[in-house]
Protein backbone atom coordinates (compact mmCIF):
# COMPACT_ATOMS: atom_id res chain seq x y z
CA UNK A 1 0.00 0.00 0.00
CA UNK A 2 1.39 3.38 -1.00
CA UNK A 3 2.19 6.00 1.62
CA UNK A 4 -0.24 8.42 -0.02
CA UNK A 5 -3.10 5.88 0.23
CA UNK A 6 -2.27 5.10 3.85
CA UNK A 7 -2.23 8.79 4.60
CA UNK A 8 -5.61 9.38 2.95
CA UNK A 9 -7.23 6.41 4.68
CA UNK A 10 -6.03 7.39 8.14
CA UNK A 11 -6.84 11.09 7.78
CA UNK A 12 -9.95 12.37 9.63
CA UNK A 13 -13.02 13.12 7.48
CA UNK A 14 -13.05 16.81 6.58
CA UNK A 15 -16.27 16.90 4.53
CA UNK A 16 -19.82 17.46 5.66
CA UNK A 17 -21.38 15.28 8.37
CA UNK A 18 -25.01 14.53 9.11
CA UNK A 19 -26.82 13.43 12.26
CA UNK A 20 -28.12 9.91 11.89
CA UNK A 21 -30.32 8.08 14.42
CA UNK A 22 -29.87 4.35 13.82
CA UNK A 23 -32.23 3.33 16.66
CA UNK A 24 -34.98 5.59 15.30
CA UNK A 25 -34.59 4.12 11.82
CA UNK A 26 -34.61 0.53 13.17
CA UNK A 27 -37.75 1.13 15.22
CA UNK A 28 -39.49 2.80 12.27
CA UNK A 29 -38.58 -0.15 10.01
CA UNK A 30 -39.90 -2.73 12.50
CA UNK A 31 -43.16 -0.81 13.03
CA UNK A 32 -43.76 -0.33 9.29
CA UNK A 33 -43.04 -3.99 8.50
CA UNK A 34 -45.32 -5.13 11.37
CA UNK A 35 -48.18 -2.98 10.04
CA UNK A 36 -47.67 -4.27 6.47
CA UNK A 37 -47.54 -7.92 7.67
CA UNK A 38 -50.70 -7.49 9.76
CA UNK A 39 -52.52 -5.83 6.86
CA UNK A 40 -51.47 -8.46 4.29
CA UNK A 41 -52.36 -11.30 6.69
CA UNK A 42 -55.79 -9.79 7.27
CA UNK A 43 -56.37 -9.41 3.54
CA UNK A 44 -54.87 -12.60 2.12
CA UNK A 45 -54.30 -15.13 4.93
CA UNK A 46 -51.87 -17.93 4.06
CA UNK A 47 -51.81 -21.03 1.82
CA UNK A 48 -53.64 -23.90 3.47
CA UNK A 49 -53.67 -26.83 1.06
CA UNK A 50 -54.61 -29.90 3.04
CA UNK A 51 -51.83 -32.47 3.31
CA UNK A 52 -52.03 -35.53 1.06
CA UNK A 53 -52.73 -38.67 3.09
CA UNK A 54 -52.41 -42.37 2.26
CA UNK A 55 -56.15 -42.69 2.81
CA UNK A 56 -56.79 -39.99 0.23
CA UNK A 57 -54.41 -41.68 -2.22
CA UNK A 58 -55.78 -45.22 -1.68
CA UNK A 59 -59.39 -44.07 -2.07
CA UNK A 60 -58.83 -41.76 -5.06
CA UNK A 61 -56.34 -43.95 -6.98
CA UNK A 62 -56.47 -47.53 -5.59
CA UNK A 63 -54.80 -49.09 -8.65
CA UNK A 64 -51.83 -46.71 -8.38
CA UNK A 65 -51.51 -47.37 -4.64
CA UNK A 66 -51.72 -51.14 -5.14
CA UNK A 67 -49.09 -51.10 -7.91
CA UNK A 68 -46.78 -48.93 -5.79
CA UNK A 69 -47.11 -51.34 -2.84
CA UNK A 70 -46.09 -54.20 -5.18
CA UNK A 71 -43.10 -52.15 -6.41
CA UNK A 72 -42.01 -51.58 -2.80
CA UNK A 73 -42.06 -55.36 -2.25
CA UNK A 74 -40.25 -56.04 -5.54
CA UNK A 75 -37.62 -53.36 -4.97
CA UNK A 76 -38.45 -51.56 -8.23
CA UNK A 77 -39.82 -48.33 -6.75
CA UNK A 78 -37.95 -45.04 -6.88
CA UNK A 79 -37.04 -45.25 -3.20
CA UNK A 80 -35.92 -48.90 -3.39
CA UNK A 81 -33.44 -48.05 -6.16
CA UNK A 82 -32.41 -44.58 -4.91
CA UNK A 83 -29.13 -45.40 -3.17
CA UNK A 84 -27.66 -43.26 -0.38
CA UNK A 85 -28.79 -41.95 2.03
CA UNK A 86 -31.59 -44.56 2.09
CA UNK A 87 -30.00 -47.79 0.83
CA UNK A 88 -27.13 -49.30 -1.16
CA UNK A 89 -29.17 -50.03 -4.30
CA UNK A 90 -27.25 -47.57 -6.51
CA UNK A 91 -24.37 -45.10 -6.45
CA UNK A 92 -26.73 -42.16 -5.94
CA UNK A 93 -26.12 -38.56 -6.96
CA UNK A 94 -22.66 -37.87 -8.38
CA UNK A 95 -20.59 -35.12 -9.98
CA UNK A 96 -18.79 -37.13 -12.64
CA UNK A 97 -16.35 -39.34 -10.73
CA UNK A 98 -17.27 -37.74 -7.40
CA UNK A 99 -19.93 -39.94 -5.79
CA UNK A 100 -21.02 -37.49 -3.11
CA UNK A 101 -24.08 -39.37 -1.81
CA UNK A 102 -22.21 -42.68 -1.69
CA UNK A 103 -19.33 -41.13 0.26
CA UNK A 104 -21.73 -39.73 2.86
CA UNK A 105 -23.22 -43.22 3.23
CA UNK A 106 -26.60 -44.60 4.22
CA UNK A 107 -27.50 -42.23 7.05
CA UNK A 108 -31.29 -42.74 6.95
CA UNK A 109 -31.84 -46.42 6.12
CA UNK A 110 -35.16 -47.25 4.47
CA UNK A 111 -36.11 -50.85 3.74
CA UNK A 112 -39.12 -50.47 1.45
CA UNK A 113 -40.28 -54.09 1.92
CA UNK A 114 -40.47 -54.01 5.69
CA UNK A 115 -40.83 -50.29 6.45
CA UNK A 116 -43.57 -49.62 3.88
CA UNK A 117 -45.48 -52.92 3.69
CA UNK A 118 -44.71 -55.74 6.12
CA UNK A 119 -44.22 -53.80 9.38
CA UNK A 120 -47.36 -51.64 8.93
CA UNK A 121 -49.40 -54.78 8.17
CA UNK A 122 -48.21 -56.39 11.42
CA UNK A 123 -49.53 -53.45 13.45
CA UNK A 124 -53.20 -54.16 12.69
CA UNK A 125 -55.51 -57.16 13.07
CA UNK A 126 -55.75 -58.53 9.53
CA UNK A 127 -58.41 -60.67 7.91
CA UNK A 128 -57.49 -64.34 7.42
CA UNK A 129 -56.09 -64.07 3.85
CA UNK A 130 -53.79 -61.20 4.80
CA UNK A 131 -52.72 -62.80 8.09
CA UNK A 132 -51.93 -66.05 6.23
CA UNK A 133 -50.05 -64.10 3.54
CA UNK A 134 -47.95 -62.41 6.22
CA UNK A 135 -47.08 -65.79 7.78
CA UNK A 136 -46.16 -67.20 4.37
CA UNK A 137 -43.98 -64.18 3.55
CA UNK A 138 -42.20 -64.14 6.89
CA UNK A 139 -41.62 -67.90 6.73
CA UNK A 140 -39.86 -67.70 3.35
CA UNK A 141 -36.28 -66.90 2.42
CA UNK A 142 -35.28 -63.63 0.74
CA UNK A 143 -34.73 -65.23 -2.68
CA UNK A 144 -38.23 -66.70 -2.78
CA UNK A 145 -39.75 -63.42 -1.59
CA UNK A 146 -37.91 -61.54 -4.32
CA UNK A 147 -39.05 -64.03 -7.01
CA UNK A 148 -42.71 -63.73 -5.97
CA UNK A 149 -42.63 -59.94 -5.84
CA UNK A 150 -40.70 -59.48 -9.09
CA UNK A 151 -43.00 -61.91 -10.95
CA UNK A 152 -46.11 -60.10 -9.76
CA UNK A 153 -44.66 -56.64 -10.38
CA UNK A 154 -43.80 -57.62 -13.99
CA UNK A 155 -47.25 -59.18 -14.54
CA UNK A 156 -49.04 -56.16 -13.05
CA UNK A 157 -47.07 -53.77 -15.24
CA UNK A 158 -48.00 -55.87 -18.31
CA UNK A 159 -51.66 -55.70 -17.23
CA UNK A 160 -51.39 -51.90 -17.08
CA UNK A 161 -51.83 -51.89 -13.28
CA UNK A 162 -55.19 -53.69 -13.51
CA UNK A 163 -54.95 -56.50 -10.94
CA UNK A 164 -58.04 -58.22 -12.36
CA UNK A 165 -56.24 -58.75 -15.69
CA UNK A 166 -53.06 -60.28 -14.27
CA UNK A 167 -52.56 -63.81 -15.59
CA UNK A 168 -51.96 -66.68 -13.15
CA UNK A 169 -48.39 -67.14 -11.96
CA UNK A 170 -45.99 -67.81 -9.11
CA UNK A 171 -46.77 -64.74 -7.02
CA UNK A 172 -46.92 -66.29 -3.54
CA UNK A 173 -48.61 -64.01 -0.98
CA UNK A 174 -47.75 -60.76 -2.80
CA UNK A 175 -51.28 -59.99 -4.17
CA UNK A 176 -52.78 -60.57 -0.71
CA UNK A 177 -50.15 -58.38 1.00
CA UNK A 178 -50.68 -55.51 -1.46
CA UNK A 179 -54.45 -55.91 -1.12
CA UNK A 180 -54.15 -55.88 2.68
CA UNK A 181 -52.08 -52.71 2.61
CA UNK A 182 -54.61 -51.09 0.26
CA UNK A 183 -57.43 -51.93 2.69
CA UNK A 184 -55.38 -50.60 5.60
CA UNK A 185 -54.64 -47.34 3.76
CA UNK A 186 -58.29 -46.89 2.73
CA UNK A 187 -59.29 -47.29 6.38
CA UNK A 188 -56.86 -44.51 7.31
CA UNK A 189 -54.53 -46.52 9.54
CA UNK A 190 -51.41 -46.57 7.32
CA UNK A 191 -50.47 -42.92 7.94
CA UNK A 192 -50.10 -43.49 11.67
CA UNK A 193 -48.40 -46.88 11.25
CA UNK A 194 -45.69 -45.35 9.05
CA UNK A 195 -45.14 -42.41 11.40
CA UNK A 196 -44.97 -44.47 14.58
CA UNK A 197 -41.92 -46.49 13.51
CA UNK A 198 -38.96 -45.60 15.70
CA UNK A 199 -38.99 -43.19 18.63
CA UNK A 200 -41.88 -42.42 20.97
CA UNK A 201 -42.11 -38.84 19.73
CA UNK A 202 -42.05 -38.78 15.94
CA UNK A 203 -41.52 -35.80 13.71
CA UNK A 204 -39.71 -37.56 10.87
CA UNK A 205 -41.99 -37.84 7.83
CA UNK A 206 -39.29 -39.16 5.49
CA UNK A 207 -40.86 -42.59 5.02
CA UNK A 208 -44.34 -41.26 4.27
CA UNK A 209 -42.96 -38.73 1.81
CA UNK A 210 -40.83 -41.33 0.02
CA UNK A 211 -43.71 -43.82 -0.20
CA UNK A 212 -46.08 -41.13 -1.48
CA UNK A 213 -43.45 -40.01 -3.98
CA UNK A 214 -43.09 -43.52 -5.41
CA UNK A 215 -46.66 -43.47 -6.74
CA UNK A 216 -48.18 -41.34 -9.47
CA UNK A 217 -50.91 -39.75 -7.34
CA UNK A 218 -48.65 -37.44 -5.31
CA UNK A 219 -46.72 -36.52 -8.45
CA UNK A 220 -49.95 -35.66 -10.26
CA UNK A 221 -50.99 -33.38 -7.37
CA UNK A 222 -47.69 -31.58 -7.69
CA UNK A 223 -48.10 -31.19 -11.45
CA UNK A 224 -51.63 -29.83 -11.02
CA UNK A 225 -50.33 -27.19 -8.61
CA UNK A 226 -47.39 -26.18 -10.87
CA UNK A 227 -44.92 -27.31 -8.25
CA UNK A 228 -42.76 -29.55 -10.47
CA UNK A 229 -39.11 -28.57 -10.66
CA UNK A 230 -39.23 -28.78 -14.45
CA UNK A 231 -41.87 -26.01 -14.58
CA UNK A 232 -40.21 -23.50 -12.20
CA UNK A 233 -42.04 -25.17 -9.31
CA UNK A 234 -39.33 -24.11 -6.86
CA UNK A 235 -40.55 -20.52 -7.26
CA UNK A 236 -44.24 -21.31 -6.88
CA UNK A 237 -46.72 -21.63 -4.03
CA UNK A 238 -50.07 -23.38 -3.91
CA UNK A 239 -53.09 -21.39 -5.04
CA UNK A 240 -52.52 -17.79 -6.09
CA UNK A 241 -50.05 -16.93 -3.36
CA UNK A 242 -46.66 -15.55 -4.40
CA UNK A 243 -43.88 -18.08 -4.11
CA UNK A 244 -40.13 -17.95 -3.63
CA UNK A 245 -39.35 -15.60 -6.52
CA UNK A 246 -35.81 -15.11 -5.21
CA UNK A 247 -35.07 -18.74 -6.20
CA UNK A 248 -35.41 -17.84 -9.88
CA UNK A 249 -31.74 -18.43 -10.69
CA UNK A 250 -31.64 -21.76 -8.84
CA UNK A 251 -34.84 -22.81 -10.63
CA UNK A 252 -33.63 -21.51 -14.00
CA UNK A 253 -30.96 -24.20 -14.45
CA UNK A 254 -33.55 -26.97 -14.20
CA UNK A 255 -35.34 -25.59 -17.30
CA UNK A 256 -32.43 -25.78 -19.74
CA UNK A 257 -30.23 -28.51 -21.25
CA UNK A 258 -28.35 -30.50 -20.14
CA UNK A 259 -30.06 -30.41 -16.74
CA UNK A 260 -33.58 -31.01 -18.06
CA UNK A 261 -32.59 -34.02 -20.14
CA UNK A 262 -34.23 -36.55 -17.85
CA UNK A 263 -33.05 -39.20 -15.45
CA UNK A 264 -31.19 -41.26 -18.07
CA UNK A 265 -28.76 -38.46 -18.92
CA UNK A 266 -25.68 -38.04 -16.67
CA UNK A 267 -26.45 -34.35 -16.12
CA UNK A 268 -30.23 -34.74 -15.92
CA UNK A 269 -29.98 -37.57 -13.39
CA UNK A 270 -27.56 -35.58 -11.24
CA UNK A 271 -29.01 -32.13 -11.89
CA UNK A 272 -29.38 -31.39 -8.16
CA UNK A 273 -25.66 -31.85 -7.54
CA UNK A 274 -24.52 -29.97 -10.66
CA UNK A 275 -26.84 -27.04 -10.03
CA UNK A 276 -25.76 -26.87 -6.39
CA UNK A 277 -22.16 -26.69 -7.65
CA UNK A 278 -22.99 -23.92 -10.15
CA UNK A 279 -24.88 -21.89 -7.55
CA UNK A 280 -22.07 -22.41 -5.04
CA UNK A 281 -19.53 -21.12 -7.58
CA UNK A 282 -21.74 -18.12 -8.43
CA UNK A 283 -22.24 -17.36 -4.73
CA UNK A 284 -18.49 -17.42 -4.14
CA UNK A 285 -18.13 -15.16 -7.19
CA UNK A 286 -20.62 -12.73 -5.66
CA UNK A 287 -18.74 -12.69 -2.36
CA UNK A 288 -15.46 -12.17 -4.21
CA UNK A 289 -16.79 -9.39 -6.49
CA UNK A 290 -14.51 -6.74 -4.95
CA UNK A 291 -11.53 -8.89 -5.92
CA UNK A 292 -12.48 -9.73 -9.52
CA UNK A 293 -10.89 -7.32 -12.07
CA UNK A 294 -13.50 -5.84 -14.39
CA UNK A 295 -16.44 -6.92 -12.27
CA UNK A 296 -15.26 -4.78 -9.36
CA UNK A 297 -15.23 -1.75 -11.68
CA UNK A 298 -18.87 -2.14 -12.71
CA UNK A 299 -20.21 0.37 -10.11
CA UNK A 300 -18.00 3.06 -11.67
CA UNK A 301 -19.52 2.32 -15.08
CA UNK A 302 -23.15 1.86 -13.96
CA UNK A 303 -23.01 4.91 -11.64
CA UNK A 304 -26.15 4.04 -9.67
CA UNK A 305 -24.43 5.47 -6.57
CA UNK A 306 -24.45 8.90 -8.26
CA UNK A 307 -28.23 8.61 -8.63
CA UNK A 308 -28.66 7.64 -4.95
CA UNK A 309 -26.42 10.49 -3.74
CA UNK A 310 -27.45 12.90 -6.52
CA UNK A 311 -27.87 15.85 -4.12
CA UNK A 312 -24.29 15.51 -2.93
CA UNK A 313 -22.92 15.24 -6.47
CA UNK A 314 -25.01 18.25 -7.60
CA UNK A 315 -24.03 20.43 -4.66
CA UNK A 316 -20.38 19.54 -4.94
CA UNK A 317 -20.40 19.87 -8.76
CA UNK A 318 -18.85 16.45 -9.06
CA UNK B 1 -57.96 -17.04 6.92
CA UNK B 2 -58.17 -13.57 5.40
CA UNK B 3 -60.68 -11.46 3.52
CA UNK B 4 -59.50 -12.70 0.10
CA UNK B 5 -58.62 -16.19 1.35
CA UNK B 6 -61.00 -17.98 -1.03
CA UNK B 7 -59.75 -16.05 -4.06
CA UNK B 8 -56.12 -16.67 -3.14
CA UNK B 9 -56.65 -20.44 -2.94
CA UNK B 10 -58.12 -20.71 -6.45
CA UNK B 11 -55.97 -22.20 -9.21
CA UNK B 12 -53.18 -19.81 -10.16
CA UNK B 13 -52.82 -18.25 -13.60
CA UNK B 14 -49.44 -18.70 -15.30
CA UNK B 15 -47.79 -16.91 -18.20
CA UNK B 16 -45.74 -19.00 -20.65
CA UNK B 17 -43.01 -17.80 -23.02
CA UNK B 18 -41.46 -20.93 -24.47
CA UNK B 19 -39.58 -22.59 -21.63
CA UNK B 20 -40.18 -19.64 -19.31
CA UNK B 21 -43.15 -19.74 -17.00
CA UNK B 22 -44.20 -17.48 -14.15
CA UNK B 23 -47.34 -17.03 -12.09
CA UNK B 24 -49.16 -13.71 -12.33
CA UNK B 25 -48.69 -13.25 -8.57
CA UNK B 26 -44.93 -13.77 -8.71
CA UNK B 27 -44.72 -11.40 -11.68
CA UNK B 28 -46.66 -8.73 -9.76
CA UNK B 29 -44.41 -9.12 -6.72
CA UNK B 30 -41.26 -8.81 -8.87
CA UNK B 31 -42.65 -5.74 -10.69
CA UNK B 32 -43.58 -4.22 -7.32
CA UNK B 33 -40.04 -4.75 -6.06
CA UNK B 34 -38.61 -3.11 -9.20
CA UNK B 35 -40.95 -0.12 -8.81
CA UNK B 36 -39.98 0.16 -5.14
CA UNK B 37 -36.29 0.08 -6.13
CA UNK B 38 -36.89 2.78 -8.74
CA UNK B 39 -38.71 4.96 -6.21
CA UNK B 40 -35.94 4.48 -3.68
CA UNK B 41 -33.50 5.81 -6.28
CA UNK B 42 -35.44 8.88 -7.33
CA UNK B 43 -37.32 9.96 -4.20
CA UNK B 44 -35.43 12.20 -1.78
CA UNK B 45 -34.51 10.95 1.67
CA UNK B 46 -37.02 12.10 4.31
CA UNK B 47 -35.69 15.17 6.07
CA UNK B 48 -32.91 15.58 3.53
CA UNK B 49 -33.18 19.34 3.32
CA UNK B 50 -30.50 21.86 2.73
CA UNK B 51 -29.01 23.25 5.86
CA UNK B 52 -29.17 20.01 7.83
CA UNK B 53 -25.65 19.03 6.96
CA UNK B 54 -22.98 20.26 9.28
CA UNK B 55 -19.42 21.11 8.74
Amino acid sequence: MSDRRTELESAPWSGRVRRYDLIKEGVAAVVIVAIVVAALSTLFGSPDDKQVTFKQWAVAAPADFYATAVQELAGTSGTAGYGAPYNHASDGVNLGPLYLAKWLGVTHPVDTVNDFVITPLTTVANAAPVADALKQWQGSDAKTQSTWATNYDTALTKANQDASKVSAGNYGPVPALAGGLLTMAQAGSLDGALLSQGNYFQSDNTKQTLFLGDGSYFNDQSTASNLQGSTWGMMNETGRYPGQAWLWLYSFWYQIPPFNNGDNHPFGANADAWIMLIMGALSIGLICMPLIPGVRSLPYKIKIHRLIWKNYYQEENL
Amino acid sequence: MGIFHHFMNLKAVYIHWGWFQISITNLLVILFMLVLFGLALVLPFPGNKKGKDQK
